[in-house]
């Protein structure tokens, strides 16, 4: 983590930092809207408080695995512009 | 088509451009695939089996119509193009 930040300039950190923003906010809508419906109670129910971090977790868990997949599909799809490019490169 | 011109700031505003539509798309697939895999029941933190299969699924075929799409739509302006180069070919002569 050091190193990764030390080596980002500070518009990179800037830049991350806004993206993580956006994700806390629209993580926070997300989970508002999916666990909180009752107002007739001014305080937080054990039941929607359990919701929502619920909530928050399944989405970062949900995250992780899209995550995955997006870099596993990102990596064939290299792979195959490579062997493409190998081929119309050196036709022999 | 066009040979690329090596201009050092052009290819840096591309390359910022394909990281920001990169991550665009990126979350626009969590997204979606959230909304349709994930019901809004949440008893438990962990993802389930089902959630899971689901979610990988969902990141194959989003990927998929990514891909065809593209593909449609540069087919459908490089025909636009041909047919522009169609039209003006006579007024050039």
């Amino acid at each position: 983590m050091a190193a990764s930040a030390q080596m980002m300039s500070e518009a990179d950190q800037i830049k991350t930092f806004k993206e993580f923003l956006v994700q806390y906010n629209k993580l926070s809508e997300l989970c508002f809207n999916d666990c909180i419906h009752d107002f007739t109670s001014r305080n937080l129910r054990s039941t929607e408080d359990k919701c929502t971090i619920n909530c928050m977790e399944k989405y970062l868990r949900t995250n992780q695995r899209v995550s995955q997949r997006f870099h596993e599909f990102q990596m064939i799809a290299n792979e195959n512009m490579i062997a493409l490019a190998q081929k119309s490169g050196n036709p022999s | 088509m066009a040979v690329p011109q090596l201009d050092p700031a052009k290819l840096q505003l591309v390359q910022d451009l394909e990281i920001e539509m990169m991550s665009d798309m990126y979350n626009r697939l969590v997204g979606a695939c959230h909304r349709k895999c994930i019901p809004v029941k949440y008893h438990e933190p962990e993802l389930g089996k089902g959630e899971s299969v689901c979610l990988d699924r969902c990141v194959a075929k989003y990927l998929d119509v990514h891909e065809r799409i593209g593909k449609k739509l540069s087919n459908m302006s490089q025909g636009e193009a041909e047919d522009l180069t169609k039209m003006n070919l006579p007024e050039k002569k």
